[in-house]
């Protein structure tokens, strides 16, 4: 579904991705992991658009989406959650929700449409919490409106860079919850995780990185034991 | 002093209150949109009062459509400012305080414009609702200044009716809130920008239309205009909607009772200084600190 290929991209003229080349089919769960530095946010950013490439190609369904700018590849079936969240802090859940709802009623791709009842299913402290300033709210409870407000885009593939990082452990439950719900009804997920031990209960398959390059690639097998691989951890994670 | 003579000037005060507030509304659209200070806030009323006159005295038309062209030129004028020289100057990546310049040398452009082609001459709009005035404790209101204060708090609880309720609105508060996050929920943040031009064009515009009765249409009302209605946003806090409000009528009640107590020619230096001392005292608005809150 999604294959980037050879992309480099950097800030300033600094290259950070090198000849980056990675690819995402359908239906599938994969797992983007990486010591802090390697590049990891740099990817997501290029894939959603917020980040010009210098060189290669992002394709989706085949088609070539690297010129588009950030607000015309949600047309394409791609929602990201960033890192820091970007929410918009003084307006309320809801009108940070149906903002993307209504982008989503009109561009969104999903076979399987996400309304507002949906993602309170998917987290129902939203319910209770529509009318209250987003910025009011805790970092996991925001960070659980900008994975519904990416879900209101009705995509097919979910792009979450370390939706886990300075949360309390019940919250990160709560997500890891969610996702495997999202899984389960034929979401495309590529997940960018620190913590590994998260990322395995979620994804199929993951992806190293390194200095701004894919420097392993472990399949099925490998990454259901990667838990136990004490010499890539050490490698790549440094933990 | 003399209690109709005080009357007479806290409503001639209350009137250029809501001129500088709509000034002080356009420059505090454009400022939440775009995080642009304005310069050439007054410039969009200059050409919405000179455009509402041509068409009124030059071709005769009603005043109406004069009002509404004066208020749509505005528009363009703001419009066609974003599109010609903001966009392409933010492609090239200069920093915030370079827009105040640009927006500044733009404002003594046209002012120049103005002055080459029309020259020095003043001119007047008609007032809507005819030359005549109401009585009130004998003291005179003219039935345009009621027209411009119903008017323009008209247009102030639209404004906010537009961003509070309509999607458009939202996007425009959302894409200034957070760029990057309305760009990945689908909203062309440039556009958002172009939009947020427009509308403080149509706002200045309206204030042209609207103070041209009042004071005549000439060259050099755009800065001074700009200049008091900034004084109005900032007095008000620029993010608080009706911010201005309350910072233009309490310069325009400070600038005409300083006129009964010093002579009409130091008004500006009182009204200015007074609200140096305002501002020393409440920095962040008369509204407090919640009004000055941003993205
Ligand atoms: N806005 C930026 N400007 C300049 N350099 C940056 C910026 N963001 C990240 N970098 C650099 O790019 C590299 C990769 O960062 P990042 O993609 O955030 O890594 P990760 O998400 O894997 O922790 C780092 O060396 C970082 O210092
Ligand atoms: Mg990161």
């Amino acid at each position: 579904m999604l294959r980037v290929e050879g992309i480099e991209a950097g800030y300033g003229g600094l290259p950070v991705l090198k000849e980056l080349t990675l690819a995402i089919e359908r239906n599938e769960a994969v797992a983007l992991i990486g010591a802090n530095g390697a590049g990891k946010s740099t990817l997501v950013r290029a894939i959603c658009g917020l980040l010009p490439l210098a060189a290669g190609r992002i394709l989706q369904d085949g088609r070539e989406i690297q010129r588009l700018p950030a607000h015309e590849r949600t047309r394409h079936g791609i929602a990201v959650v960033l890192e820091a969240r970007h929410l918009f802090g003084e307006l309320t859940v809801r009108n940070n929700l149906e903002l993307a709802a209504a982008h989503g009623e009109r561009h969104g791709t999903a076979q399987r449409k996400f309304h507002l009842d949906d993602v309170i299913e998917l987290f129902p402290f939203l319910r209770t919490r529509l009318d209250a300033a987003v910025q009011l709210l805790s970092g996991g409870e925001q960070q659980m409106v900008a994975i519904a407000r990416a879900l209101l885009l009705q995509p097919e593939l979910l792009i979450l860079d370390e939706p886990s990082t300075g949360l309390s452990p019940k919250v990160v439950r709560e997500i890891v919850g969610a996702l495997a719900t999202l899984r389960s009804g034929g979401m495309s997920i590529l997940l960018v995780e620190q913590n590994v031990a998260l990322a395995v209960e979620t994804a199929d398959r993951a992806y190293v990185m390194a200095l701004g390059a894919i420097v392993r690639e472990l399949d099925a097998a490998a990454w259901k034991s990667v838990l136990g691989d004490e010499t890539l951890l050490q490698a790549y994670l440094g933990s | 002093m003399n209690g109709t003579l005080l009357l007479q000037s806290v409503i001639v005060g209350i009137t250029n209150g809501f001129v500088y507030a709509l000034v002080g509304l356009g420059i505090a659209v454009v400022f939440r949109g775009t995080r642009i200070i304005n310069a050439m806030q007054g410039e969009f009323s200059l050409v919405g009062g000179l455009v509402a006159f041509v068409v009124v005295e030059q071709l005769g038309w009603p005043l109406g459509v004069a009002a509404v062209s004066g208020v749509l030129a505005g528009g363009v004028v703001g419009f066609a400012m974003e599109w010609l020289l903001v966009r392409p100057t933010r492609r090239r990546g200069v920093g915030e305080e370079s827009y105040l310049l640009l927006t500044l040398g733009v404002a003594f452009a046209i002012s120049a414009a103005v002055l080459y082609f029309i020259g020095r001459d003043t001119r007047s709009l008609p007032g809507i609702g005819g030359e005549g005035s109401a009585l009130v404790f004998d003291a005179a209101i003219r039935h345009h200044a009621i027209w411009l204060v119903v008017l323009s708090s008209a247009v102030m609880l639209l404004l906010r009716l537009f961003y509070d309720r309509t999607r458009i609105g939202l996007s425009m508060m959302a894409a200034s809130i957070d760029e990057e996050g309305a760009a990945t929920i689908g909203i062309n943040v440039p556009l958002m920008r172009s939009l947020s031009f427009l509308l403080g064009g149509l706002v200045g515009g309206l204030a042209g239309v609207l103070v041209s009765p009042l004071v005549t249409i000439h060259y050099e009302m755009g800065l001074l205009l700009t200049l008091k209605g900034f004084a109005a946003a900032i007095l008000g806090g620029l993010l608080n909607p009706f911010g201005a409000v309350v910072g233009g009528v309490t310069l325009g009640l400070i600038e005409s009772l300083a006129v009964l107590s010093v002579s009409s020619g130091y008004k500006d230096v009182v009204a200015m200084t007074l609200l140096i001392v305002i501002m020393i005292i409440l920095p962040n608005g008369i509204l407090g600190r919640g009004s000055r809150k941003g993205g």
